[in-house]
């Protein structure tokens, strides 16, 4: 076991590395923050001075070594357009990410995991067939044509809802749907076929035998067993949707969340803002990943025996 | 001017209870404050408030009236010397007491820039400027290497308004030093002597003016004046509809119909002082024969274009010239025009033949500027110009590849030297960036528009400089955009014709709150 | 046991299938057909050049509302350009590029995971190290960047999309390829002296077809949304060409007031990829069938 959460995390750093690497070389050859709207005017003298207030100057190999190096002390750099490190920067916008981040998982599971198991139990009914069918369309809505038809009907038309930033819980709400649709649509499936792998075992019919009421049966022992799976899609697939399918709904909400502050920093060419918030973001998925993984080994002893 | 003070002061008291406070919606907020580092559109919205220079004009005013600030008289002591008389008792927001020491060390942080972003700001418009001297606690004198026609607007540039010395210095490294740092933590943290304190900057998201009763002049009528940041122009209407803001910016003229249709709400705007531009590069392979530029500007109707995209609101210049420039508005000279035909006959005579010509540009940043762009590409077409548009952040103005974009050029102060002149001076920043040319007859013209002392010679001058850009154009101006403001019906505020382009300006007699 | 293809469709008509499907199921099919005939014919039935602008009747309501311009059904754009016309040629585009990615995809990822799986050691080390990282790292926003970084082409966007889903091939490949290799037959195979590219071909290949179709359909729907994502943040393809999503986006401010220029590119994609998943899901299904009956 112990060997197992070590190859892991060795994975994890080696993953980590490779990122960092891919971004610095991406950033770099794709253009200074010089060639942006920063640049607008400037004469070549202006230019050379500004090469050196970034610190850009030397070769793109010594500059990632100290780049590197800064990463291991901890120094992760000040932004070229704020001027201030960008682990504060960072700092600031992460939360609210995980806010929505949060309150889109809430309402994914208290959505998801009932619609889940009423359509496994309604398998061959019209009932079944219909919360499939608006799973279907959960799936099929881009969070873009939600947010901004929820905006024009709730807060433009209706004045219900407030559409700037993420002052009051009334904020949360047109952006958590916005975010959520896709997340139900997705558990949703995996809850139905988890419960159906489930509800065809032996222990389910065993409890039944027991004379167990039904709902107890399903709750108790379909959920339960259910859950495992469940829980494991949820940490990879929402991880990974979450923290970048966000940047539209930042946008049309003015949500001051990370994924609008890095295309903003890719647009510049903000590169320590930009590594920085992809190292935060990577890592923040790897190690959910990581911690997934680790569980899951822990919960079904099979798995580690096949990996380790 | 009295009516709308007494209004004002009617409205304080009417609502003592009531805060006096508003939130503005914004398309974009700075991502950092420092008056003397800034010129972008964005910046020149925040520093009005929170800032003074030595002399101020009359905002009201198109023609520049001048009137003190932090200085209380002025007066040319020989030919390239002015001295000011500063203001007594004048407080910084942080307590400090304005003195000589703070001014000389504001002005020479500019006039003679260390800090790389500062150097880049003193060069295109202060160049002139040598330095200021310390001649006792309230009074200074400024140094000018020639004479200077523009003494009175070169002072009361946003790039010169005064910071506190002692409060910046302290902020990094050593307490009695200038250095980069202290800058840099300076435009986090800046410092001012106007009726709003900055009580919170949140780069790029938030600016929170605080009424700062210390104030050395009419106390600000708002308590409290919060920006944030609304990207969506969709959000920000909708923002204004809900009242999660009393102000927005960046309305385009095809929303304003939509707001003025909510009878809460209104509208105000103006034809902004700046020209959307299409620069052309003539040193492009493609494009150094004049003709050929010439018929790309000869192509494009730009009265259509305001017809259509600004509801006939823009203004189309004949020239590049701007009323609020006075006795250097020239609006006889007519160097840029629309003319299908000429643009034909042009292109028949030149080596062109058909070869695709990129124009490039922002995709957001400016109003309508992806559909002023997608509309001149036809009317390129038109004439038989084979155009193709490039979408794209990337500023291309100093790559040699690059052949016509779309940019602007604000009035950074009223004077064609703070407009045409900032950009298009000899080794100024079009001919630096490589895609614009000028020769010593161009530079003599030059000299003669920016030093004489006589106005005559100076309109002489620059009509000269017009007709070497009309047979031989890198620039064609499109039209001053019309600018709107979207607000609650109780708030009494509008752009002011005597600032440069999208200063809020929120200080007593600009805006007021009706009872509500 | 005999192992022979196992395509989905094999051995059952087009009837056969029509007559199993559900409600839902057909409903999509039609859907499917439509869109696809409506975008192979856009040129022929569009009634106006998608690019031809006309800045004198701009923002012109569809048929049926005041100032409605006679002949442009679906009304006008912000620079009078028929929204008819520019949403069935933005519909073949995005369903072109969206082919294509997918494509890509599958090509790449199927490649890797085949190598992967057929060979061991450090060729099966890297991909499979890819195919973490990839998963790693949030899609839409490598997708974002790289745009944001390289520019907006046609180019750079079959890449982006080409690239979005190719690790969900590898995997599936490779996972396979370890099934079928550790069958009997194969060892046979490889005992009478056939090499690896002939196992690949003769024996993988036509194994894992069926569960390439299924996810092949499933990304298909991935990679319009996330195009139009890309597309409505202005990191698409260059105006004036559109797509179904770079038309929402760009009619995005005009929402409240000519909501017909959001409204049809955007029910045009809620189309694509509603038909497309319930029809991969379909696949899926009956795949399972008949692996499960295998």
């Amino acid at each position: 076991m112990t060997l197992y959460i070590l190859r892991t995390l060795v994975k994890m750093v080696v993953t980590l590395f490779v990122i960092v690497t891919l971004v610095f070389f991406a950033t770099r050859l794709s253009g200074s923050p010089l060639d942006t709207f920063l640049g607008e005017g400037l004469t070549p003298e202006d230019r050379e001075a500004m090469i050196r207030y970034f610190g850009l100057e030397g070769s793109i190999w010594q500059q990632y070594v100290s780049y590197l190096r800064g990463l291991l002390e901890g120094n992760f750099g000040l932004s070229f357009l704020e001027r201030r490190p960008v682990a504060q920067i960072v700092a600031e916008r992460i939360g609210p990410s995980l806010q929505l981040l949060g309150s889109s998982l809430v309402l994914t599971i208290c959505v998801a995991v009932p619609l889940g198991v009423i359509a496994a139990l309604n398998r061959s009914s019209w009932v079944g067939s219909a919360v499939m069918a608006l799973a279907f369309v959960g799936y099929a809505v881009p969070n873009f044509v939600i947010a901004t038809f929820m905006v024009l009907l709730f807060a433009f038309t209706l004045n219900w809802l407030p559409v700037v930033g993420n002052g009051t819980a009334l904020h949360f709400i047109m952006p958590t749907i916005a975010m959520s649709g896709v997340l139900i649509a997705a558990l949703t499936r995996f809850t139905r076929n988890a419960m159906l792998d489930v509800l065809g075992q032996d222990f389910m019919r065993t409890a039944r035998a027991k004379g167990l009421p039904e709902t107890v049966v399903i709750l108790k022992h379909g959920l339960r067993n259910a859950g495992v799976t469940v829980l494991s899609v949820l940490g990879l697939q929402i991880a990974g949707m979450a923290a970048a399918g966000n940047v539209v709904v930042e946008a049309i909400f003015s949500w001051p969340g990370i994924g609008e502050l890095l295309v903003k920093a890719a647009i510049v060419r903000d590169y320590p803002v930009l590594q920085f918030g992809v190292i935060t973001v990577s890592c923040a998925v790897v190690v959910i990943n990581a911690v997934t993984d680790i569980l899951y080994a822990v919960a079904d002893p099979r798995i580690r025996m096949a990996k380790g | 001017m009295k009516t709308f003070l007494m209004t004002t002061a009617a409205a304080l008291m009417a609502s003592t209870t009531f805060a006096q406070s508003i939130t503005v919606g914004a398309a974009n907020v700075s991502d950092y404050l420092d008056p003397g580092r800034d010129h972008s559109n964005v910046g020149s919205q925040f520093y009005y408030n929170a800032f003074d220079t030595l002399i101020d004009r009359d905002h009201s005013k198109l023609e520049p009236e001048w009137v003190p600030a932090l200085a209380t008289e002025w007066a040319m002591v020989d030919d390239t010397t002015m001295e000011f008389k500063l203001r007594e008792g004048v407080t910084f927001h942080n307590g400090e007491a304005m003195t000589a020491d703070d001014v000389v060390f504001s002005l020479n942080r500019m006039y003679q820039a260390s800090f790389a972003p500062y150097q880049v700001r003193a060069k295109d418009r202060l160049a002139n400027f040598a330095e200021a001297v310390k001649i006792d606690d309230y009074t200074v004198q400024i140094k000018v290497h020639r004479a200077e026609p523009l003494w009175e607007t070169l002072v009361s540039l946003q790039q010169v308004m005064i910071i506190p010395e002692e409060y910046t210095k302290a902020l990094s490294g050593d307490p009695l030093v200038a250095e980069d740092g202290d800058y840099e933590a300076f435009s986090l943290a800046p410092v001012g002597t106007g009726p709003y304190a900055i009580s919170e900057f949140t780069p790029g998201q938030k600016v929170v003016y605080t009424r700062f009763d210390d104030f050395w002049g009419d106390l600000a009528p708002l308590e409290q004046a919060t920006v944030i940041r609304i990207p969506e122009t969709a959000s920000r209407i909708t923002a204004l509809k809900t009242g999660e803001a009393d102000i927005v910016t960046n309305i385009a003229p095809d929303q304003l119909a939509l707001i003025n249709a909510d009878a809460n709400l209104k509208t105000e705007g103006s034809a902004t002082a700046l020209f959307h531009v299409m620069i052309m590069n003539v040193n492009h392979p493609n494009l150094t024969d004049p003709k050929i530029r010439q018929a790309m500007s000869y192509a494009i109707d730009r009265d259509l274009l305001n017809e259509a995209l600004w509801l006939g609101k823009a203004v189309v210049p004949s020239t590049h010239t701007m009323e609020e420039m006075g006795a250097l508005h020239m609006p006889e000279l007519t160097t840029f025009e629309y003319d299908p035909e000429m643009a034909r006959k042009l292109l028949a005579e030149s080596a062109y033949d058909g070869e695709e010509i990129v124009f490039d540009a922002f995709p957001v940043y400016y109003t309508n500027g992806v559909l002023a762009a997608q509309a001149i590409i036809e009317m390129w077409a038109e004439v038989g110009i084979n155009g193709k548009l490039n979408v794209t952040d990337k500023w291309t103005g100093n790559d040699p590849e690059m052949m016509a974009r779309s940019w602007s050029n604000p009035m950074y102060f009223a004077d064609p030297f703070g407009s045409f002149g900032v950009m298009w001076a000899p080794d100024g920043p079009s001919e630096g960036a490589g895609r614009f040319n000028t020769d010593d007859a161009y530079a003599e013209a030059w000299e003669r528009f920016r030093f004489s002392k006589d106005v005559d010679a100076r309109r002489a001058a620059y009509g000269e400089l017009m007709e070497r850009i009309k047979q031989d154009p890198p620039v064609l101006p499109l039209y001053r955009p019309f600018e709107s403001w979207g607000m609650n019906k109780s708030i009494n505020w509008k752009p002011q014709s005597g600032h440069i382009p999208y200063v809020l300006d929120f200080r007593a007699g600009a805006i007021a709150l009706a009872d509500s | 046991m005999t192992v022979s293809t196992h395509i989905p469709t094999r051995g059952a008509s087009l009837m056969t299938l029509w007559r199993e499907a559900d409600g839902i199921q057909k409903a999509a099919a039609l859907i499917g057909v439509t869109l696809v005939l409506l975008a192979l014919f856009a040129p022929l039935i569009a009634p106006f050049d998608p690019l031809k602008q006309s800045l004198i009747s701009r923002l012109r309501p569809p048929m049926g509302f005041e100032r409605y311009k006679d002949g442009f059904f679906l009304g006008t754009d912000e620079l009078g350009r028929d929204v008819l016309s520019r949403s069935l040629f933005g519909l073949r585009l995005t369903l072109g590029l969206a082919l294509l990615g997918a494509i890509i995809g599958l090509l790449v990822g199927g490649t890797l995971g085949l190598v992967a799986g057929l060979r061991r050691g450090w060729a099966e080390d890297t991909i499979m190290g890819a195919v973490d990282l990839q998963i790693a790292v949030p899609f839409t926003l490598v997708a974002l960047l790289i745009l944001a970084l390289f520019g907006s082409s046609l180019t750079v966007m079959i890449c982006v999309l080409g690239i979005a889903g190719w690790e969900q091939y590898a995997r599936i490949v490779r996972a396979e390829v370890r099934k079928i290799t550790e069958l009997p037959f194969i060892e046979a195979a490889r005992a009478s002296g056939g090499g690896p590219r002939y196992i690949a071909l003769t024996h993988v290949l036509p194994n894992i077809v069926s569960p390439l179709v299924v996810q092949f359909t499933l990304s298909l729907s991935n990679i319009v949304i996330l195009e139009s994502t890309l597309s409505f943040l202005g990191l698409g393809v260059q105006p004036p060409t559109a797509t179904l999503g770079s038309m929402v986006g760009y009619g995005r401010d005009y929402m409240p007031t000519a909501p017909w220029m959001v409204s049809v590119p955007a029910v045009l994609i809620i189309l694509i990829t509603f038909s497309v998943q319930i029809l991969g899901d379909w696949l899926r299904d009956r795949a399972d069938v008949r692996l499960r009956a295998r």
